[in-house]
């Protein structure tokens, strides 16, 4: 059984304060050493339901399933030859499920996608016989089905949707800004914990941070996001999402 | 969990400073201590409002005993003054 952190410090902090609280009111006389003791006992629970909320698996072995995830899926864009960006499509458009198409040609401007694109692997997307593309899931497609409500197209709710994943459930990131205009959506992050490398997976599909990224504004604002591009500088992230019509 | 660890720093610091200012100020009834405490620990608990679900619902019982507490110091804090008592 690991040692949780939070659990030991809980528990130090509950006995602490049971001991410390009586002895600090009753022999030592004195009121505010009571208090903190009350205070300790408090913290220490807050601590306990902390720890019974971390996941079981350790970060190594999440590391190590989002390696061989990422991998696998670079070995089949490597195979396949594919060098074209990624584009994130909103739930809507797939069977309820977000996904990310990585169009098959070079070159091809995308700008028009079908409406309903079915649920394999290697799908048409548009008019054009080689109108084709392989359909992968990404970090950011999985997270979307974590998110209880549909975030709105708003910057606003776009923000608030990115900070709780990258912050609160993946704690990827200390806060996230985001900028909307007509056909951009301008995401800043500082403190990211996951930062771009020049590697197949990411010049396709992104990197993981900047693929929530793509997957929530895609969904928010109903339409396809391409990621334009990724910059880290002292310490900030800035992700440039092109919405597609 | 960082945002764990500046929720906890935040409660320690908070309720450091209010015992230590209550203490300066000459307070010497334990209830206020606690009132105090447990008002501070919900506000802080309601701004962390990005905290994964499972920890949102673990707080959220232990802010619910924390009010049923404060809740009956001020029953027992209102009984003392009401008239005719």
């Amino acid at each position: 059984m690991t040692t949780n952190p939070y659990r030991v410090l809980g528990l130090g902090l509950c006995l602490a304060g049971t001991i410390f609280a009586p002895l600090s009111y009753f022999i030592i006389g004195s009121v505010a050493l009571a208090a903190i003791g009350v205070s300790a006992i408090l913290i220490g629970f807050t601590c306990i339901a902390l720890a019974n909320t971390r996941p079981y698996i350790s970060p190594e072995a999440c590391e190590i399933m989002l390696k061989t995830g990422m991998e696998n899926t670079a070995a089949l864009l490597e195979e396949l030859g594919l060098r074209n960006k990624a584009v994130y499509l909103p739930s809507t458009m797939r069977n309820g499920h977000p996904r990310a198409l990585i169009p098959l040609v070079d070159g091809r401007n995308i700008q028009r996608i079908k409406k309903n694109i079915p649920g394999r692997l290697i799908v048409r997307y548009g008019t054009n016989p080689d109108d084709m593309a392989i359909a992968v899931t990404t970090p950011g497609s999985i997270n979307i089905d974590m998110l209880d409500t549909k975030p709105g197209p708003t910057a606003g709710e776009i923000e608030a949707t990115v900070t709780y994943i990258l912050t609160g459930l993946l704690d990827l990131a200390n806060s996230v800004t985001v900028t909307l205009s007509d056909s951009q959506v301008k995401v800043d992050i500082s403190g990211a914990r996951l930062h771009y490398e020049d590697i197949w997976y990411y010049r396709c599909l992104g990197s993981p941070i900047a693929s929530i990224a793509a997957a929530v504004s895609s969904e928010a604002l109903g339409k396809p996001i391409r990621i334009k591009e990724e910059n880290y500088s002292q310490g900030k992230s800035r992700i440039m999402l092109e919405v597609l019509s | 969990m960082r945002i764990y660890n500046k929720y906890i720093i935040s409660l320690a610091l908070s309720t450091c400073l209010i015992n230590i200012l209550l203490a300066l100020l000459g307070q010497d009834d334990l209830a206020i201590y606690f009132v105090i405490n447990i008002i501070a620990y919900l506000v802080i608990t309601l701004l962390y409002a990005y905290l994964n679900p499972g920890a949102r619902r673990a707080l959220s019982t232990i802010s619910a005993v924390s009010f049923a507490g404060f809740i009956v110091i001020v029953v027992f804090k209102v009984l003392e003054i009401w008239p005719g008592r």
